[in-house]
C-alpha cells in the first residue's frame, strides 16, 4: 500500500486525506471511512483534474477525487486494469487525426481498450484518454497501412472541442469485430439509420463542419437564405445539427440613413 | 500568407478550399480540376503552396505531384486524402509532399497546416 494525497468530496466539501493505494483497492482514511475495491468500480469519468468513480453498492456510490496529475496517472492506471468494465488488450493510436489532420507524431501505444458506462478508456502504462460515449460520433472496422501492410483496424470517431478526433485500434481481426459490435452497441443512441440527406443537405452539412457560417454557406452554394432555412430546419430535425447563435440582418430606417448622411458629410467637411 | 494553388476533381471542395484558405488571408493563385491541368498550372503561376486532391481522373494526384517535384523541387505540395486513404500518405510523403490532409476537413487545422508547410 502507498500513501498518496488526495480531495475527496465529502457531504458536499473537499476534504484532504491520506490515501492508502494498493493493487486492487483504495482506502479513504476518516473523515471519508471508505474501502474502495477497484473490480467494485463500473464507471469512471474525468472532468478537468476530477476523478468520478462510480462504485457498486446500495445504493451506488459516487466518489469524486482530486489530485495532481502524476496521482491521478496512477490511480486512472490501477482503476482501468481492475475495475468492472469490458477491457481488451490492444495498440491504439490516439489520437490519429484530429480536424482532419493527421497528428503528428502519432504512434501505436500498447495497452489496453477499457469500455466502462459512460466511455471508451485508452489506456497505457503512460497515459490514460477517455472518450466520453456521447461525444463518439463514428466506429468503424477498416484497414490502416501498418509497417506497410493492409491491417484490419476500428476507427473510433468523436468530437472534442468541435474538432473532429479519430482513434484507431489494432488487435486481432475476431477480437476488433467483438469490439466493433460491443461500441456499436454501447453507442446506439448514435445509430445513422433513418439519417438521409440530399446533396445539398449533404453539402450544407459537409460546409457547417468545416466551420463556414452561414452567410459564406449562401455565397459558396449561392442558394437564397430562406432555402438555407429549411435545409438547417431539417438537420436539426434529423439530429444531426444544433442552433448556436441566432443572428439578427437589419436595415437603416431614414433616422439611419439621416445619420450616416450626417456623419459622412462630417468626414468630408 | 501564400498564394496558392487547389487542385481537385470537384467544384464543392475547390470552392471549400478557396473559402478557407481566402479567410486565413491568402490569396488563391489558381484552381485545377485534375492532375494534368494541376502541373500545368503550376508551371505557369509558380504558387507558393498547392493543395492536392489523390484522387482525381486523368492524371492523380500522386502523378501529379512526382511531376511538379520534377519541375521544381523546392515545391510545397499538401496532399488532401479522403478518411480510409491515409496510406497514401506515406507514397506522397516519399513522392515529396509536405503535409497533408484527412477530408472531411475543418479550416482551423487546414489554415495550421498550410501555416506549417509554408513556414517550413
Amino acid at each position: 500500500m502507498t500513501e498518496v494525497p488526495l480531495k475527496v468530496e465529502h457531504d458536499g466539501k473537499w476534504v484532504v486525506v491520506k490515501a492508502a493505494v494498493g493493487e486492487d483497492r483504495i482506502t479513504l482514511p476518516a473523515p471519508v471511512d471508505k474501502e474502495i475495491l477497484f473490480k467494485s468500480i463500473f464507471d469512471l469519468e474525468e472532468k478537468k483534474s476530477v476523478l468520478v468513480l462510480t462504485v457498486k453498492g446500495n445504493p451506488d456510490a459516487i466518489i469524486r477525487i482530486a489530485s495532481v496529475e502524476k496521482v491521478l496517472i496512477v490511480l486512472k492506471r490501477l482503476i482501468l486494469a481492475s475495475c468492472n468494465a469490458y477491457r481488451l488488450m490492444a495498440y491504439f493510436m490516439s489520437p490519429a487525426i484530429r480536424g482532419g489532420v493527421l497528428a503528428k507524431n502519432a504512434q501505436w501505444e500498447k495497452g489496453s481498450i477499457v469500455v466502462v458506462k459512460s466511455g471508451i478508456w485508452f489506456a497505457s502504462a503512460a497515459k490514460q484518454i477517455c472518450v466520453p460515449l456521447p461525444d463518439v460520433a463514428a466506429i468503424e472496422l477498416t484497414k490502416r497501412d501498418v509497417q506497410g501492410k493492409q491491417t484490419d483496424v476500428v476507427r473510433i470517431d468523436h468530437v472534442e472541442s468541435g474538432e473532429v478526433v479519430s482513434s484507431l485500434v489494432l488487435c486481432p481481426l475476431s477480437t476488433l469485430q467483438v469490439l466493433a459490435n460491443f461500441l456499436k452497441d454501447a453507442t446506439k443512441g448514435i445509430d445513422m439509420a433513418g439519417t438521409e440527406l440530399d446533396a445539398i443537405d449533404q453539402q450544407v452539412a459537409m460546409l457547417v463542419y468545416s466551420g463556414m457560417d452561414s452567410h459564406a454557406i449562401e455565397n459558396m452554394l449561392t442558394i437564397p437564405h430562406k432555402q438555407l432555412d429549411e435545409i438547417y430546419d431539417r438537420i436539426i430535425k434529423l439530429g444531426i445539427a444544433e442552433v448556436t447563435i441566432i443572428r439578427r440582418e437589419v436595415q437603416l430606417t431614414t433616422k439611419g440613413v439621416r445619420y450616416i448622411s450626417d456623419a459622412t458629410k462630417t468626414q468630408t467637411n | 500568407m501564400g498564394t496558392i494553388l487547389i487542385v481537385d476533381d470537384t467544384l464543392f471542395m475547390r470552392t471549400l478550399l478557396k473559402n478557407i484558405l481566402f479567410s486565413g488571408g491568402h490569396t488563391i493563385a489558381g484552381e485545377a480540376a485534375n492532375g494534368e491541368e494541376a502541373v500545368a498550372k503550376y508551371k505557369e503561376l509558380k504558387p507558393d503552396l498547392v493543395t492536392m486532391d489523390v484522387v482525381m481522373p486523368k492524371v492523380n494526384g500522386i502523378e501529379a505531384l512526382k511531376s511538379i517535384k520534377q519541375l521544381d523541387p523546392a515545391a510545397r505540395v499538401i496532399m488532401c486524402t479522403a478518411v480510409g486513404q491515409e496510406q497514401m500518405v506515406k507514397l506522397a510523403i516519399k513522392s515529396g509532399a509536405k503535409g497533408y490532409i484527412v477530408k472531411p476537413f475543418q479550416a482551423p487545422k487546414v489554415l495550421e497546416e498550410v501555416k506549417n508547410v509554408l513556414a517550413s
